[in-house]
C-alpha cells in the first residue's frame, strides 16, 4: 500500500491529469497539488523542563553508594527503576522512556551543561536560550536564529512555532521570523480567503502566496483533526505533543517546534523542598507523553523525520538539603528521542566523588548538542547560529 | 531589493498635481490615508476626493488646535492616580490614541521612532518609564531629530533596554553606544564603540530614573569618529549628527516607511532630501516633501509596502466608524508579531515581507473575522446600519472602502460577509 507521502508525490506528478472546478483559485489549487512545503524534511522538537531537573533522580546511579548516602529520603532503589546499564537506571515512573531506550530510540547524553553557569534560574536559562554566542549580549535565541536561517519569504514557509500556553521563552526570539504561539492546531485554521490570480507585482504575489499557503494549511489541518487523534495520556504536555504531531501530519511545514514542561517562570522542576512526589509526577508526565508522541508518529511512519530534545537550565545538588529537596546543581542528562536517534548512553556519568559545589561537573558543553541538531539534523550552519564551532556528540544516526 | 527605475529627482519630489493622465481618485485617497494615517472611514475618503491631495495633506500634516487638546487629554488618561498601571494598559491606550487621534500622522511617526530605537518592556518592567519614553518619541516625532536624539540618550527606559542600568567607569556597557553608532552610520569600529561606551559611563538607572554619578564618569579624553575630547553621552549624539551618513540613513529609512520597501532607491534620488535634512534635521519638512510628491502618488509607491499588524487592524477599524476594546486588540497584534513596547530587538521589527507567513496570515484572517463579528472587540458594531448610512450595496461599499476596487467575485450581499470578503483579499495585506 502506498504511504500517504508517496500518494502525495504521485499526485503532484500526475497533476496535469486532474481537472478542477473553474472557480477554484489557481494558486490555491496549485499549492494543494504540489507537495506541501517541507513534506519530506526533518523536524526538531525542543522541550524545556523549567526549574532545573534533578538528573540524578532521572538517570539514577543506583550502584553508587554515594548516591544512597547523600539522599536518605529521595533515593530510588534499583528494584523499582528501569535498568539501562549495570550502573544506571531510569526513574521508576519512566517506563515509557525505558521502552524507547530498549528500542534504540532514546539517546541519554550525560554530563551536559554550561561551564560558566552561575546557577541562578534566569541567568542559567538565558545561557541555554541564547547559546551565549560572540559578541556577547545577543538579542535573539538560538532557535530564533535557526528560524531566521530557515526563513524564505519567497516560499511563505513557517520555520518555527512555540506550542504552549506560557509566554514564549526567549530561545525562539528571532530577528525576522514571527514565531507563533499555538495552543492547538486550530490556531492555524482560518476562515476562507481567495488568493486571487490577476497579474500582480512581486509584493502582491508574495501576499497571495502567503494567503494560499495559510488556506492550504488550514484545509490540511482540518482534515487531520477529523482523523484519529492518537492515544495520549491526560497531561498538558501530552496535549501539546499531540498538537505537534497533528501539525507534522498536516504538513504545516514547521521545522522547529518548541514546547515546555514545568509551567515556565522558575518552573515546577525547582524542588527545594518535598521534591519526591512532585518530581515523580513530572517524570511520569515527561516519559508517558513522549512515549505516546513516539507511538503516534510511528503509526504514520513519521518518527524517522522527528527528533525531540529535552533541556533544563541546570541539574541539582547531590545532597538533600534537609527539607527533602535539592539545590541548584550543574551538569545533567539531555534526552534525545527519535527514529534516527543513536539510542543508548552517550558520555560517562559524571562522578559523584568529584563534584563542583555539590553539583555534577559538566564534561559536555550544551552547544555541542545544539550544533549536531543544527548541522546534521536541520542542515543549517551552526557556526553562524552559535557563534563558534562545536563538535557533535554522536546522538544521531548517520 | 531591486534598484528602482531611475526617476528624475526633480520630478520625483515636486508636488503632485493631478491631471488627466494622473487623476485624483479614490485609490489614491486610500493610498494617502494608509501611509499618512492608519486608514480612513468613508466620509474621510469622500472629503479627500472633494478636497484634492494637497489640501487633504494640509490637514494630515497640520491638523490644528484640536490635536493638541486631544493629546493633553490622553496624557491624562494614560496617567491614573497612583502608579497602578501596566505596560499592557499603556499599549491599549496607545492603540486607542492611534484610532481616535485627529493627528494620525503623529502616531504613525511615533510608531516609526519606536521601531528605530525600540524600548522593550521585557527589560524595562516599568509602565511609567515606558510612558515617558513614548511621550519623548511623540513630542519630537515630527519635530527636530536632534532634540529627539538628545532625549533618547537621556532616556531611562532605553538604558534599561540596553542592559545598561549601571555604567561604571571600570565597565561601561557598549550596547547603547553600539546602537547609536550603528543605527545611524550603518557600521562602526569596535574602537569607536569602546570609546563611546566610556563617554556613557556615569549614567545609572535607579528607581526608573536616570542619574548621573560623577565619580563613575570616565573624564579622560575619548577619540570618537575622528574627534578627541572629554566627551559625554550627549556629545556622542552630537558627533553622530555631524556625520553626513546619519541624515542619509534616516532619509532611506523614512523612504521605506512612507514610500516603498520593494525597491532600493538610487542615491541620486535621495540626494536632495538628504542635503535638506542634514541642514536642520526637520522631520516634518522631510515627511512633507515625501508625502506631497509625485513619487508618493505614483505606481512606484502604490501598494509597495506590507501592512504591519497595527496598520492591518486599524485599517479595518477606521472603516467601521466605531470604537473597539484595545486591550484584547493589543494581545491579538502581539500574536501577529507586533507586540507594541515589546519588540523582538532594539532595532524594532524587520517588517516588510517578514510580516507574512502562513501563521500570521491565518491570524490576520481570524482577527478580521472576529473584528467584523464584533467579537471581544466591539459590542455596538452594526455593519448593516453603516452600509445603510452610506447608501450603497454592501459588496460595493466595503470593496470601495477597504481596497478601493470592485467587489471580489462571489461576494455575498450580507454586510458582514461583504466586509470580510473585501479585507480577506491579499491586496488588503498591503499598504
Amino acid at each position: 500500500m502506498k504511504t500517504r507521502r508517496e500518494f502525495l508525490k504521485a499526485t503532484a506528478k500526475a497533476g496535469a491529469l486532474f481537472s478542477f472546478a473553474a472557480s477554484a483559485p489557481r494558486l490555491l489549487m496549485r499549492s494543494a497539488l504540489a507537495l506541501p512545503p517541507g513534506a519530506d524534511q526533518t523536524i526538531l522538537v525542543v522541550l524545556q523542563l523549567s526549574g532545573g531537573n534533578d538528573g540524578l533522580n532521572t538517570v539514577i546511579p543506583f550502584a553508587d553508594d554515594l548516591y544512597h548516602q547523600s539522599r536518605p529520603t529521595l533515593r530510588q532503589v534499583a528494584a523499582q527503576a528501569h535498568r539501562i546499564s549495570d550502573q544506571l537506571a531510569l526513574h521508576p515512573r519512566m517506563a515509557g522512556f525505558a521502552r524507547l531506550f530498549a528500542g534504540g530510540q532514546l539517546a541519554v547524553v550525560q554530563g551536559v551543561g554550561c561551564a560558566k553557569s552561575d546557577r541562578n534560574h534566569p541567568g542559567a536559562m538565558h545561557m541555554w536560550h541564547t547559546a551565549e554566542p560572540q559578541p556577547p549580549g545577543p538579542q535573539t535565541g538560538w532557535l530564533g536564529r535557526a528560524a531566521d536561517q530557515l526563513w524564505n519569504p519567497d516560499t511563505a514557509n513557517l520555520p518555527a512555532a512555540f506550542v504552549g500556553a506560557i509566554p514564549q521563552p526567549f530561545a525562539s526570539n528571532a530577528e525576522r521570523v514571527i514565531v507563533p504561539s499555538l495552543r492547538s492546531p486550530r490556531d492555524l485554521v482560518c476562515p476562507p480567503a481567495k488568493a486571487g490570480s490577476a497579474p500582480g507585482d512581486r509584493l502582491l504575489d508574495g501576499a497571495r502566496r502567503a494567503t494560499s499557503a495559510a488556506q492550504a494549511n488550514s484545509v490540511r489541518i482540518e482534515n487531520v483533526l477529523k482523523a484519529h487523534a492518537g492515544d495520549y495520556p491526560q497531561y498538558r504536555l501530552a496535549d501539546e505533543l499531540r498538537t505537534i504531531a497533528q501539525l507534522i501530519r498536516a504538513d504545516a511545514g514547521i521545522r522547529v517546534f518548541f514546547t515546555e514542561l514545568g509551567g515556565g517562570g522558575i518552573g515546577g522542576f525547582d524542588n527545594h523542598a518535598g521534591q519526591l512526589g512532585n518530581h515523580c509526577s513530572l517524570l511520569e508526565q515527561l516519559s508517558a507523553s513522549i512515549a505516546a508522541f513516539a507511538r503516534d508518529l510511528q503509526r504514520d511512519r513519521l518518527f524517522d523525520r522527528v527528533v525531540l530534545m529535552t533541556f533544563s537550565e541546570f541539574g541539582r545538588t547531590l545532597h538533600e538539603n534537609g527539607r527533602r529537596g535539592t539545590g541548584h546543581g550543574a551538569a545533567a542528562p539531555v534526552f534525545v528521542v527519535g527514529g534516527r536517534a543513536q539510542g543508548g548512553l552517550i558520555g560517562t556519568h559524571p562522578s559523584l566523588a568529584d563534584l563542583d559545589q555539590d553539583g555534577q561537573k559538566v564534561h559536555t558543553d550544551f552547544r555541542r548538542i545544539y550544533a549536531e541538531l543544527l548541522d546534521r539534523w536541520l542542515g543549517l550552519d551552526s557556526r553562524e547560529i552559535l557563534g563558534g564551532a562545536y563538535a557533535p556528540v554522536g546522538m544521531l544516526r548517520a | 531589493m531591486a534598484p528602482s527605475a531611475a526617476f528624475d529627482p526633480q520630478w520625483a519630489w515636486a508636488r503632485f498635481e493631478p491631471d488627466a493622465h494622473r487623476p485624483w481618485n479614490l485609490a489614491l485617497a486610500g493610498h494617502l490615508y494608509r501611509r499618512a494615517a492608519f486608514g480612513a472611514a468613508w466620509p474621510q475618503l469622500q472629503r479627500a476626493l472633494a478636497d484634492g491631495p494637497q489640501q487633504t495633506l494640509d490637514r494630515l500634516l497640520r491638523p490644528g488646535a484640536e490635536a493638541a487638546a486631544f493629546n493633553r487629554q490622553f496624557d491624562e488618561y494614560e496617567t491614573p492616580p497612583g502608579d497602578d498601571r501596566s505596560a499592557t494598559e499603556l499599549r491599549a491606550w496607545w492603540l486607542q490614541r492611534m484610532i481616535r487621534t485627529p493627528h494620525p500622522l503623529l502616531e504613525k511617526m511615533t510608531l516609526f521612532w519606536h521601531g528605530h530605537c525600540a524600548a522593550n518592556n521585557g527589560k524595562v518592567e516599568s509602565a511609567p518609564s515606558l510612558q515617558r519614553y513614548l511621550q519623548l518619541l511623540r513630542r519630537h516625532a515630527l519635530g527636530d531629530f536632534r532634540a529627539l536624539l538628545a532625549g533618547l540618550v537621556q532616556d531611562a527606559a532605553l538604558f534599561a533596554t540596553f542592559d545598561a542600568k549601571a555604567n561604571r567607569r571600570a565597565l561601561p556597557n557598549p550596547g547603547f553606544p553600539r546602537w547609536l553608532l550603528e543605527a545611524h552610520l550603518g557600521q562602526a569600529s569596535e574602537q569607536d564603540i569602546r570609546e563611546a561606551a566610556r563617554a556613557f559611563s556615569g549614567w545609572f538607572v535607579q528607581l526608573d530614573q536616570l542619574r548621573f554619578i560623577e565619580r563613575e564618569h570616565d573624564t579622560g579624553n575619548k577619540q570618537i569618529l575622528g574627534s578627541t575630547g572629554n566627551f559625554g553621552a550627549d556629545d556622542v549624539a552630537r558627533l553622530v549628527l555631524a556625520q553626513p551618513a546619519t541624515a542619509a540613513m534616516l532619509v532611506r529609512k523614512l523612504y521605506r516607511w512612507l514610500i516603498s520597501e520593494t525597491a532600493e532607491p538610487a542615491a541620486a534620488l535621495l540626494a536632495p532630501l538628504e542635503a535638506a535634512f542634514a541642514k536642520d534635521y526637520d522631520v516634518l519638512a522631510l515627511v512633507e516633501t515625501m508625502l506631497r510628491s509625485n513619487l508618493f502618488f505614483s505606481p512606484a509607491a502604490y501598494r509597495q509596502r506590507v501592512k504591519s499588524p497595527v496598520e492591518y487592524a486599524l485599517g479595518m477599524i477606521q472603516g467601521l466608524e466605531t470604537s473597539v476594546a484595545t486591550q484584547p486588540l493589543g494581545d491579538a497584534l502581539a500574536g501577529l508579531g507586533q507586540n507594541l513596547l515589546h519588540p523582538p530587538t532594539t532595532r524594532g521589527w524587520s517588517g516588510g515581507r517578514d510580516w507574512l507567513n502562513p501563521a500570521t496570515v491565518a491570524g490576520r484572517l481570524r482577527l478580521a473575522d472576529a473584528l467584523l463579528r464584533g467579537g471581544p472587540y466591539s459590542e455596538n458594531l452594526n455593519l448593516a446600519a453603516l452600509v445603510q448610512k452610506h447608501g450603497q450595496p454592501a459588496t460595493i461599499f466595503f470593496a470601495q472602502l477597504y481596497v478601493q476596487d470592485e467587489p471580489a467575485a462571489g461576494s455575498a450581499p450580507d454586510p458582514r460577509h461583504a466586509a470580510y470578503a473585501a479585507v480577506a483579499q491579499p491586496e488588503f495585506l498591503l499598504a
